[in-house]
């Protein structure tokens, strides 16, 4: 069977590295609290080393190539339980820090997706959070993002950083 | 039905002026090699399952693991999909997990990357 060659597919233009989101069937937007701030952004600034960068290209892929199907390289994965409806982008950092991503995603119809102030489909990146190796997120934690999931998709249209 | 629609280019933006870091370039473009090659390997099995008619659950049956476990990996529900399934699954699918050396050409390209290699599942 033909396979297709990485370089051969959209994807990242090595150039410039910005042609990717134009090709991408899916939006990356990220939620704005009422105060103001960006709590994804704000984590991802703060993240250690190039834990942004491995993010963004995390974040990128899975909008190229969105649910259902696999994307995200095995860093993407759906929550479930009480975090169910939320993804989380997970990953390691210096000495097995554990930093995560998590985003709800943004589809519907047409009218749905306008009442949103979307274009198009889009990954909503609510918030991220980091904790030791081999510890757990605590319940508040999990309500905490849950509360923030919630805030975002009472906003119509949207309340996302630009 | 709101008309105004949002500036959602902020993502963009970031990552071009973010870019501009070697580093942050280096890294960025090592994780979407990972990722590219780790979905490459998935949707080809998913594709060869397709092409041979065979179910999720039946592929689940002859792998011995049970359906869901094979359904959430051709999704996006499971994270970290294991080597030894993924072998399991090409050789039920009539495909083996290969290893294979880059052209000359890639080779370069793949000395940004680490020098990581390419990995595919082969009918």
């Amino acid at each position: 069977m033909p396979r297709q060659n990485r370089d051969d597919q959209p994807g990242i233009d090595r150039q410039s590295g910005s042609d990717h989101a134009r090709r991408a069937p899916w939006d990356i937007i990220y939620y704005k609290a009422p105060d103001g701030k960006v709590p994804a952004i704000q984590f991802l600034d703060e993240c250690p080393g190039t834990l942004d960068a491995q993010f963004t290209a995390v974040l990128d892929a899975v909008a190229a190539a969105p649910p259902p199907q696999f994307s995200g390289g095995g860093k993407w994965e759906a929550m479930h339980g009480s975090m169910s409806g939320f993804y989380e982008i997970r990953l390691s950092g210096p000495r097995r820090e554990q930093f995560r991503l998590f985003c709800l995603l943004e589809n519907g119809t047409q009218e749905e997706l306008a009442r949103r102030g979307l274009q198009r489909p889009a990954i909503a990146v609510i918030t991220g959070m980091r904790k030791p190796w081999r510890t757990a997120f605590s319940e508040r934690d999990y309500r905490r993002i849950h509360e923030l999931g919630t805030e975002h998709q009472k906003n119509l249209p949207r309340s996302v950083a630009t | 039905m709101s008309s105004q629609m949002l500036d959602v280019g902020l993502h963009e933006r970031r990552r071009a002026e973010r870019m501009q870091d070697p580093e942050y370039r280096k890294a960025y473009e090592r994780t979407a090699h990972e990722v590219a090659q780790t979905d490459a390997v998935i949707r080809e099995l998913d594709s060869l399952r397709v092409n041979l008619g065979m179910s999720k659950a039946e592929l689940a049956r002859r792998v011995n693991r049970n359906a869901s476990s094979v359904r959430r990996l051709f999704t996006a529900s499971q994270a970290r999909p294991e080597l030894p399934l993924i072998i399991a699954l090409a050789d039920a699918l009539g495909a083996e997990v290969r290893v294979v050396p880059r052209t000359a050409e890639l080779r370069q390209a793949g000395r940004d990357f680490g020098g990581r290699r390419r990995a595919s599942a082969t009918a």
